[in-house]
């Protein structure tokens, strides 16, 4: 407990520099820009201003990328209130009593509410990975080959599952992606591996021009061209203060909302979209009045919102212990710092204790920062959601560009964007998944590492990895969730993996 | 006749059946070019061992969509209203992987986005140009100059 505290003034001693500052206060302008406009999610986001970091140090470009980071999950919530419309799929659910809410002229309680609710769940969150990371990365030195593997693929079935849509389509998707991953140099025979002599591919298929051609370029190609019927409701600033009775009602959904957040988190798959439903679903079932819910309920806002923000820093809870990403966005948070020199991992806190605490103490000042900045400049948010998307997607085509050029300098990289951006318009068109192929391309060096490691030290004997009990504990649990993907086979039931995939279709 | 509309029907390609083929033809198409690269042994696998592994899950995954495909969505479901505009973006973009080490950014940028804006997008004249010429220079001068990030500058300096 001394040592955390201790850790912590380290951390916010590194942050209090008026340079650190500004970073995490553009991080999060950035981020909110990036989570309001439709079609740039955090995703594509920080993949395109990833290149603006290069000249920072360290902490500084981390500072400035976890601002994007919950910026832009943050500025979802502005269009899902003001034009039920998602900026991005985790604010779903505050479409449906946030914009009914702005319908009856209370847009700013609805926004405050929001914005409280993100500050509350994102502090309080920001505790929970402090105390949590540290012991979980301790425990995971003990991990061997076999261990980190059988974790590996337990982390990609359960995100398969997690993810909604077809399952086979979702390992289907891992499995390419893994492939893709195996491009370049093979690590322990030096072979080159698919790259048809092509020298550039000898470093494998980098994530950048692959998150951002699937996530960006995909997103440019299927809605440039769509007719433009956008209705902002303005919201009345004066009226930004809810009432005391919205206070009263809003208090107890964002705190279950930051715990069932946090905890859904750690989890892999869509893990802050389905801690969105979660928490809706709860506040309607308690609720003394469930009827309110979808006429403008202040608690179907404050609860998935402190969710949704709770879920997005318990992501790093795995990523920064582990070295394991749990979705397409923290694996794009991984690629940016590899790029800075940093390898998340058990060893990571041990090692860079300036940078993973003054991440930590980043992270509590861009909460605030989130919550000062944001309602004042609301106004700013909703004019630029006037900006025709006929302006806006060759803006963010240039950005794509920009952004995978600049991490190797190599047009080969834009190439690949573009060949990815294609396959990633088709994978759409065919009910796919793109998330799950992220994945697969970032954890195919370690999965494979980790995989041939094994089999080298058991002599070839496959029953290694049922016999160490970690590994055989990871394997039940895929095995756990590949028996629960069948049960459709057998029951006929709407569950919620088939809401999960109608909601990430509408956002 | 009705027996000939009813098998038709029945030959209806499905998304997830064409795609469930796509994947079995790009599992074998893996197997088939990983035969250069060693497979190793058990104990001490090769660099085409666990490529193969991965080849022989995506043709089961890729035949079980095929298998099971036929209540899917139907391929002439699939709305492609958006294609014209899709292939100007994808061509930019080829453009750009072609010549913009050899013409530069701010060149390649000026003819891209004038085309986006100006051609695909309609947009006035006045503002075609002022976007275009903002944001090629513009974002040059912040990502090259003010960020340090080299962009390429062609045969000309420019």
């Amino acid at each position: 407990m001394e040592a955390t505290f201790h850790n912590l003034i380290l951390g916010f001693s590194t942050v209090f520099t008026p340079a650190n500052i500004l970073y995490s206060l553009v991080g999060c302008l950035i981020g909110t820009m990036v989570g309001v406009l439709p079609g740039v999610g955090p995703l594509a986001g920080i993949s395109m201003l990833l290149p603006t970091t290069f000249g920072l140090d360290t902490t500084s470009a981390i500072i400035l990328l976890a601002g994007i980071y919950y910026g832009a999950m943050y500025g979802g919530s502005t269009t899902s209130i003001l034009m039920r419309i998602p900026g991005e799929a985790a604010s779903v659910m505050t479409c449906i009593d946030g914009y009914a809410m702005a319908r009856k002229g209370r847009a700013g309680p609805a926004l405050a509410i929001a914005a409280i609710g993100s500050y509350i769940a994102g502090t309080l969150s920001v505790v929970g990975l402090m105390f949590l990371a540290p012991p979980l990365a301790k425990f995971a030195l003990g991990f061997g080959p076999p261990e980190y593997f059988c974790l590996l693929v337990c982390g990609l079935v359960v995100l398969s599952y997690m993810t909604g849509g077809s399952i086979v389509k979702n390992l289907a998707m891992i499995v390419f992606g893994l492939m893709v991953g195996m491009i370049g140099i093979d690590q322990m025979s030096g072979y080159f591996r698919f790259s048809y002599g092509i020298v550039a591919l000898g470093d494998g298929v980098g994530l950048v021009p692959v998150a951002v051609g699937l996530f960006g370029i995909s997103e440019i190609l299927v809605t440039a061209g769509s007719p433009e019927i956008r209705e902002v409701l303005k919201p009345r600033l004066r009226d930004l203060i809810p009432s005391k009775q919205e206070f009263k009602d809003s208090i107890a959904p964002i705190g279950r909302g930051t715990v069932l957040g946090f905890l859904i988190g750690i989890i892999p798959g869509s893990a802050h979209i389905i801690s969105t439903f979660v928490s809706y679903a709860v506040e309607r079932r308690i609720s003394k009045h469930p009827e309110r819910f979808g006429q403008g309920a202040i608690e179907g806002v404050a609860g998935p919102e402190a969710a949704n923000n709770a879920a997005s820093e318990g992501a790093l809870v795995p990523l920064l212990a582990l070295g394991v990403p749990t979705g397409p966005v923290p694996a794009v948070l991984l690629a940016a710092l590899m790029v800075h020199g940093i390898t998340p991992g058990p060893l990571f806190i041990q090692e860079q204790p300036v940078v993973f605490w003054g991440l930590i103490a980043s992270m509590y000042v861009g909460n605030m920062v989130l919550l000062l900045l944001n309602l004042p400049m609301v106004g700013l948010f909703v004019n630029l959601l006037r900006v025709p998307y006929r302006i806006l997607y060759p803006t963010i085509l240039l950005f794509c560009v920009l952004g995978v050029y600049a991490v190797n300098s190599s047009l080969v990289d834009v190439g690949i964007m573009s060949i990815m951006g294609v396959l990633g318009y088709l994978l759409r068109k065919m009910d796919f998944e793109t998330a799950p192929m992220v994945l697969g391309v970032v954890l195919a060096p370690i999965i494979e590492f980790s995989f041939r490691q094994s089999l080298a030290m058991s002599a070839g004997d496959y029953s290694i990895f049922i016999q160490r009990p970690i590994a055989a504990f990871f394997l039940v649990i895929a095995l756990i969730m590949i028996l629960l993907s069948l049960k459709p086979l057998f029951i006929k039931k709407r569950d919620w993996r088939e809401r999960l995939t109608e909601a990430q279709k509408d956002a | 006749m009705g027996a000939v509309s009813e098998k038709r029907e029945g030959y209806n390609m499905t998304i997830d059946r064409l795609s469930g083929a796509f994947l079995v033809l790009l599992g074998l198409f893996v197997v088939w070019e990983r035969r250069v690269l060693p497979l190793g042994t058990t104990s001490h696998p090769g660099p085409g061992y666990v490529p193969l592994l991965l080849a022989i899950l995506l043709i089961i995954f890729g035949a079980i969509l095929i298998v099971r495909g036929k209540g899917a969505r139907p391929l002439r479901s699939v709305s492609w209203s958006e294609a014209p505009h899709a292939v100007a973006i994808l061509g930019c973009c080829i453009f750009v992987t072609l010549f913009m080490e050899t013409i530069g950014y701010r060149l390649t940028l000026l003819v891209v986005l004038g085309f986006l804006f100006g051609v695909m997008e309609r947009i006035k004249l006045w503002l075609t140009l002022a976007l275009t010429v903002g944001f090629a220079f513009g974002s040059f001068w912040l990502f090259d100059t003010l960020l340090r990030v080299p962009l390429p500058r062609g045969g000309w300096g420019f």
